[in-house]
């Protein structure tokens, strides 16, 4: 057998059930108090900052943060099922999202002692809100590309350049910017980056709304015109910003975010039929069993992270799956409607949520064309 | 707080001793095997030499003299010999047939069996390996009651057939009076037969998709055109990826149903989900695999000589067997729309849509 791709599946205890309904019968009690309204792809678009600092308070932020950093110093698993049930039940989670996924072990990671202090209890409890500054108009898929410019100054760096579709710029604190701190040298194009922890308030940082299709503002364009950043805002080593920005893929590529994203829409659709307000129709169950089979896979690669094993294969098999998969949910139940035939106004609004936003699934935190290269690197062919 | 993670997730694998001595031996069997042919029998050699290890009665009781093996290990062998595309009846003889003697009580000679679902006339099709059985459990409902018989196979006629894998695929008609009586199993027994039907041909079909995967694999990187191996086109490189991603889709959703079959021995009342997802998954797998390792294998791919048919052939012909891909669709989505919007992700999780505490 060739090796697989994805590690085996293991089973949920419970030990850990019983966490997951905990989170849930939470957020039934929110769901039936008004606090929020479910919907779509909120871990994107949906910023509720007192929700977020009520789940900190419940020890549901942080998990995989040390204690002594302010967090719970729980497991990958506990932290998976976590999110799992906010994510179905199309819960506000947009403003501790970033933070929470991949800024908090980031700095666990590669902080200084003092960055950890800093910024990883305000994170866990859900009151630090980061952004990631990676992409620029002309370095898209091909990070390595990036032009930010960072200049040693004294006591620190100065930067300079723009960044693109930064998630909830205007909304958060500061984010993580990936700079060239060398010159390219093309023989070594992954050397010379470096990754800065900017406050985005400070000095010479300019926020422009960039709107999305359906009207919305999420992300925006981010000009840093020569921004001051201590030399303590360095996130580790100067020049090892390619090795921090894809040693944490695995964590952000195979969690259920990149599964679940249409969820709302699904569960109800299932109740559409059910009503008779939608044909029966085998598709639902098609990608219902998709839907499972990905919670399985994307449970078995959270047991291989917390077993610390290289997963990275792994996780671009399930964000390919799940992201299409999620996707494909939003033009399926499209194909279920017809003009001017009386749906109820849920499934109207997350429908039409859901296919604006589906563009996206598949080309945030990596393209599929991309993963599907690092797939077929995983199988050797490259 | 801190939590021990084995607290909180059970890994579910095959023993790796039987893996190994699996691995060795389909190995072995691929290396010395004929050439290809376009039908294929039963090879009688290669059952004797898995009957001398005991695993042609792997999950048969240690007093009823199987080897007492678990639904995990026993996927694990319908899975290592659907990749070797091993005609022999593995699924028919143990899972599905051994396992109807003992529920029923009857005796099992040990003598090759298969298994069917007679109709009302006496009459099975499709009945897999059952010119080569040596006698053919039948289960049959009558008046709400569930009835098993061992019926020999000289008083049974039997029309040949074959299935599109080229296997023994036969129409059987059963002589009535066989049919009177019979022994009374469990509800339980007679409506787990199609899941666990369902559940090995999954485990058959994940196999044979992977071997299908490293069959691919090995002719990229071997196959030159344009100066280079093929595998080093982007296009090919997709195609290829695709085919490993569904393949390690159906393996996840076969695995958990699997999982949950074996911490429960098919009692947990989730089963129908699970296996309903298992059988989805693989049956929509089979299409992107069967069509994209063709088109990646070329012409060769489509001749007699070459490996690729003796997998593909069988994949098609057992995902439609235990009810087509349509029929599982349709349970899955009647399940999804009655746990209906609130529901449907304890449905998902749990297998029902009523949870209990205690399992998920
Ligand atoms: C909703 C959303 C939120 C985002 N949030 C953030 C954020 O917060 N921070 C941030 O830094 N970025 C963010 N991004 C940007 C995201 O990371 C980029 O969109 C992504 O990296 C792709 O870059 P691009 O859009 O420039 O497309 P391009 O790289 O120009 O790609 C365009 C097309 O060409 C294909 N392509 C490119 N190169 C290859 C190749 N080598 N082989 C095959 N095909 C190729 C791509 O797959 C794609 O189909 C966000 C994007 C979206 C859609």
């Amino acid at each position: 057998m060739s090796a697989r791709l994805v590690p085996p599946g293991a089973r949920e205890l419970p030990a850990l059930t019983e966490l997951r309904l905990e989170v849930r019968a939470f957020l039934a009690e929110q769901v039936a108090a008004g606090a929020f309204v479910p919907h779509v792809d909120t871990w994107l678009t949906r910023w509720d900052r007192d929700f977020t600092r009520e789940l900190g308070r419940r020890g549901w932020l942080g998990m995989v943060i040390p204690t002594e950093y302010g967090g719970q110093g729980r497991t990958y698993l506990e932290r998976f099922v976590v999110t799992e049930e906010l994510l179905v039940v199309g819960a506000p989670v947009a403003a501790h999202w970033i933070a929470e996924r991949q800024i908090g072990p980031s700095l666990l990671r590669y902080g200084t002692e003092e960055q950890k202090e800093a910024f990883l209890p305000g994170i866990s409890r859900g009151e630090v809100v980061f952004g990631i500054g990676m992409s620029e108009p002309d370095s898209g898929s091909d990070l390595a590309s990036v032009r930010t410019r960072a200049e040693r100054v004294d006591g620190g760096w100065r930067l300079t350049g723009t960044k693109v579709w930064t998630s909830g710029a205007h909304e958060a604190d500061a984010f993580f910017a990936l700079a060239r701190s060398a010159p390219i040298d093309p023989a070594h194009r992954h050397d010379g980056l470096s990754q800065f922890i900017v406050d985005l308030r400070a000095p010479g940082v300019t926020i422009r709304p960039i709107i999305s299709m359906g009207g919305d503002h999420h992300f925006n364009e981010v000009h840093l015109d020569g921004v001051l950043i201590p030399d303590d805002r360095v996130l580790g080593e100067i020049g090892d910003g390619w090795s921090q920005v894809t040693s944490e893929l695995a964590h952000e590529r195979s969690g259920p975010e990149r599964v679940l994203s249409t969820f709302q829409l699904l569960a109800a659709a299932a109740q559409a039929m059910d009503d008779g307000r939608l044909p029966t129709d085998p598709g639902l169950g098609r990608h219902v069993a998709r839907l499972a089979a990905l919670h399985h896979m994307s449970f078995a690669v959270s047991t291989a992270l917390e077993n610390h094993e290289d997963a990275d294969t792994a996780a671009a098999v399930v964000k390919v799956l799940g992201t299409t998969g999620e996707g494909d949910i939003a033009d399926y139940v499209d194909t279920l409607t017809a003009t001017g035939w009386a749906l109820d106004e849920e499934l109207d609004t997350l429908l039409h949520a859901a296919i604006l936003q589906r563009p996206g699934f598949t080309l945030r935190g990596g393209t599929n064309e991309i993963l599907r290269g690092v797939i077929a690197r995983g199988l050797g062919m490259r | 707080m801190a939590t021990d993670p084995r607290e909180l997730a059970a890994p579910t694998t095959p023993d790796p001793d039987l893996v190994a001595v699996l691995t060795e031996l389909f190995a072995d069997y691929r290396a010395t095997r004929a050439t290809p042919t376009a039908v294929v029998d039963l090879d009688r050699g290669l059952w004797r030499r898995l009957e001398g290890l005991g695993l042609t009665r792997l999950t048969g009781s240690e007093s009823a003299g199987g080897s007492g093996g678990g639904w995990v290990d026993a996927a694990a062998l319908l899975g290592l010999a659907a990749a070797a595309a091993a005609p022999v009846p593995l699924a028919e003889h143990d899972v599905l047939g051994g396992w109807l003697l003992e529920a029923a009580g009857l005796p099992n000679d040990g003598g090759l069996r298969t298994v069917c679902r007679p109709d009302p006339s006496g009459v099975a099709l499709n009945v897999t390996w059952a010119r080569d059985a040596s006698s053919i459990v039948a289960l049959w409902e009558d008046r709400d009651e569930w009835r098993v018989a061992d019926v020999a196979i000289d008083r049974v006629g039997i029309e040949e057939r074959r299935n599109l894998a080229g296997e023994p695929c036969d129409t059987v008609e059963f002589d009535l009076d066989d049919l009177e009586g019979g022994t009374v199993v469990a509800h339980a027994i007679g409506e787990q037969f199609h899941l666990r039907g369902a559940l090995a041909r999954s485990a058959q079909v994940v196999g044979a998709m992977e071997r299908v995967v490293e069959v691919v694999l090995e002719h990229v990187r071997a196959r030159e055109q344009f100066g280079r191996p093929i595998g080093r086109f982007q296009a090919v490189q997709h195609l290829v990826s695709d085919i490993a991603c569904e393949t390690a889709l159906a393996r996840a959703a076969t695995d958990a149903a699997v999982a949950r079959a074996a911490a429960s021995d098919w009692r947990d009342p989730g089963m129908l989900f699970a296996v309903g997802v298992a059988k989805s998954c693989v049956g929509h797998a089979a299409s992107v695999v069967v069509r994209g390792s063709h088109q990646a294998l070329g012409a060769i791919g489509t001749t007699l000589e070459h490996e690729l048919h003796t997998l593909t052939r069988p994949i098609l012909a057992r995902r439609s067997e235990y009810g087509s891909l349509q029929d599982w669709d349709e349970t899955l989505t009647a399940l999804a729309s009655s746990a209906g919007h609130d529901r449907l992700w304890t449905l998902i999780t749990t297998g029902r849509a009523t949870p209990r505490r205690s399992d998920a």
